[in-house]
């Protein structure tokens, strides 16, 4: 089946400058997102996620800028290098919210609270369409429906204080999907949430992704989440992806010690309270004095001198690559393991 | 909105027994200060001069032998019949002096209101979007000199630089002798309502800065921006609507000041307003005069805060009379 990308990002590096020292938040990540499929992007907290999400909708804080790499979108009429647009440009401008959105984790701040519904939605469809008010009325009506929620006449003039946390995610799906976007940013949509409304949001952002063909980056650290919605599945660590690939192909045999770490200090449904996991020896480095080479080198169980260097991208099969010099290793004893536990 | 009803009919209900007991208080201070405005109305070689006798009848006529309560009480029944009484000092009906004070020391009053508001909110809108510039910068020390200068030492200043040396605008006063037109009156109000309105600017400045830093760090600034929305817009329909209410609260605080006139400004410049009228009220122990302006500020005050309760309300949609 050929992908059709929409989003290509190559070689990214963003950093942050503070007091004359400098966070290499991300160092040179590639990656693509494909119409249709959704993206997740797990690692922990501090490793770069949000960040490259705000890279793609240039939303960078102020002190940080984009070192080198690119970030192209290919636009139904054109690529357009997304890194070279003027930050807060018009070009950069036209694409937020109308081609490219972005959800954010908590809906309790995310909505401006001295404003209605309504008017929050319609905005968007002001600086985007070319609709009147009665139709962008019209519309928000409309995607207030689509997205389940009762009552749409009444709330739409309600404010956001009146709404629960699960109906304004709702509402701010309806605000970022009110253009259709191509591309759909979510950065930890749910982590604000309980669990049974993160299950309603996601399915019905894969309703919506299914119905417009949506290219979703939903990002997590959630690994149930990225078993149940994921297509293909990127994980970082301290500013690199150390994996990439289908969801199937990383989550069954992970090629990079990292990933396999994270999978095996994760309990697991149904296997009861004798689970044995194993958590991740040591701790996160701090991004101001990051090991030599590979960022996981000092944590990992097969740290060797190779790893004083950093691992290019490699390829271990058809669209699952990983940064490790001893990929190999990891991966066969991934496959071994799950022919074993398959037989 | 039954709701809103009841709210303001209760603040409404409440502002009579505190009215009651603030000009209880006034008065009992009036009444505790050594002299009386008879003693006040002679020279002191005259008054050395007079018959005793004759200050007792007069006292007497006046109504001021009286123990204070009762005199307060007569105050009082006096008010609730319309009757607000006589200057002691030149016997004209206190009525008529307020309506001759009241709109002079309104126009300045809104005057520098107007400014502060303007520029104080401008100026601090702008030094938060710059934080940290050369600009924002010497806004802050320049804030701070604004809040530490007196008003008389500014008042003077100004009076000697813009009135003395360059000739510009007048010295003081509302109107000169034959003037007529609009444009010559508002030559006297200037100076004094820059000089009042720039000393009130450095704190709206302030509070405008810090409350739009506070907003701008917010998500739904984000969330505004990832919709594509052009930065005045993000700057000013979602920084500045939210971070409006703060700044409408100080300037709403200050109303009554300004409407009890500025005794210091009015004094500099001459301005026949009610801060004027009420000091010399004050050294003059004039108390129906005093007790009248006093009874006004205490109104003003408390009508304020239940404005400001208001605005708050209209201004924040998370907020409730209740």
């Amino acid at each position: 089946m050929q992908q059709q990308a929409i989003i290509t990002v190559k070689d990214l590096r963003t950093y942050f400058y503070s007091d004359k020292r400098c966070n290499k938040v991300l160092n040179g990540i590639s990656f693509e997102l494909y119409k249709g499929r959704t993206l997740c992007v797990v690692g922990e907290s501090g490793c770069g996620k949000s960040v490259t999400a705000s890279s793609i909708m240039q939303l960078l804080p102020k002190l940080s800028r984009i070192e080198s790499g690119s970030i192209t979108y290919h636009a139904p009429d054109g690529d357009i290098r997304i890194d070279l647009l003027e930050r807060n440009g018009k070009e950069m401008r036209s694409l937020r919210g109308a081609d490219i959105a972005m959800i954010f984790q908590d809906p309790m701040t995310a909505l401006n609270p001295v404003y209605t519904i309504g008017y929050q939605i319609g905005e968007n469809l002001k600086y985007h369409t070319t609709l009147d008010k009665d139709a962008r009325r019209a519309r928000t009506l409309e995607l207030l429906t689509q997205m389940g929620i009762s009552t749409p006449e009444k709330r739409i003039d309600q404010y956001p204080h009146e709404f629960s946390g699960g109906m304004r995610q709702r509402a701010m799906i309806a605000m970022a999907m009110s253009c259709n976007p191509k591309v759909l940013i979510a950065d930890e949509p749910t982590t604000a949430l309980d669990v049974t409304i993160q299950a309603q949001i996601f399915e019905l952002m894969e309703k919506l992704k299914t119905e417009h063909d949506t290219a979703v980056m939903l990002i997590t650290h959630d690994m149930g989440v990225v078993s149940e919605l994921a297509d293909d599945v990127a994980v970082m660590y301290m500013g690199n992806i150390v994996e990439r690939g289908s969801v199937k192909e990383v989550l069954k045999h992970p090629a990079h010690p990292y990933t396999s770490a994270l999978l095996r200090s994760i309990p697991v449904l149904h296997k009861g309270k004798n689970q044995n996991l194993q958590p991740i020896r040591g701790s996160t480095p701090d991004p101001y004095d990051r090991p030599k080479g590979c960022q996981f080198g000092p944590r990992c169980d097969f740290f060797c001198e190779k790893c004083n260097e950093m691992p290019p991208e490699s390829p271990v099969c058809e669209g699952h690559s990983v940064r490790c010099w001893n990929a190999d290793q990891v991966y066969g004893s991934a496959v071994k393991a799950g022919s074993e536990s398959e037989r | 909105m039954r709701n809103t009803l009841q709210y303001v009919l209760k603040k409404l209900l409440l502002m009579i027994p505190m009215v009651l007991v603030i000009t209880f208080l006034i008065y009992w201070g009036l009444d505790l200060t050594p002299g009386d405005p008879i003693s006040y109305m002679f020279s002191p070689d005259q008054l050395a001069n007079i018959d005793p006798q004759k200050l007792a009848e007069m006292r007497e006529l006046y109504g001021l032998n009286d123990p204070f309560f009762i005199r307060y009480l007569k105050w009082l029944w006096q008010l609730l019949q319309g009757n607000f009484g006589y200057s002691i000092t030149n016997g004209v009906a206190i009525k008529d002096l307020l309506a001759q004070l009241f709109p002079a020391t309104l126009e300045l009053s809104l005057a520098a209101l107007l400014i502060s508001t303007v520029l104080g909110s401008v100026l601090g809108i702008l030094s938060a979007l710059k934080k940290g510039s050369v600009g924002d910068n010497l806004l802050t020390v320049a804030g701070m000199i604004g809040v530490s200068i007196p008003q008389f030492f500014f008042g003077m200043v100004c009076i000697v630089v813009f009135a003395l040396n360059l000739g510009w605008l007048p010295i003081g006063g509302r109107t000169a002798p034959g003037m007529t037109g609009a444009l010559a009156h508002l030559k006297f109000l200037i100076l004094p309502a820059s000089v009042l309105g720039i000393s009130l600017t450095a704190g709206v400045m302030r509070y405008a800065r810090s409350s739009m830093l506070d907003t701008m760090n917010k998500d739904y600034i984000k969330t505004a921006r990832a919709k594509g929305l052009p930065e005045w817009r993000v700057n000013l329909v979602h920084g500045f609507r939210v971070s409006l209410t703060p700044v409408v609260v100080l300037i709403g605080f200050r109303l009554p000041t300004l409407i009890g006139g500025s005794v210091v400004i009015e004094t500099i410049f001459q301005w026949p307003g009610i801060g004027n009228a009420f000091k010399t009220a004050v050294t003059g122990q004039n108390y129906p005069l005093v007790m009248m302006i006093a009874l006004f500020s205490v109104l003003a005050v408390l009508m304020a805060s239940f404005l400001v309760d208001i605005l708050t309300a209209i201004l924040d949609p998370r907020v409730k009379l209740e």
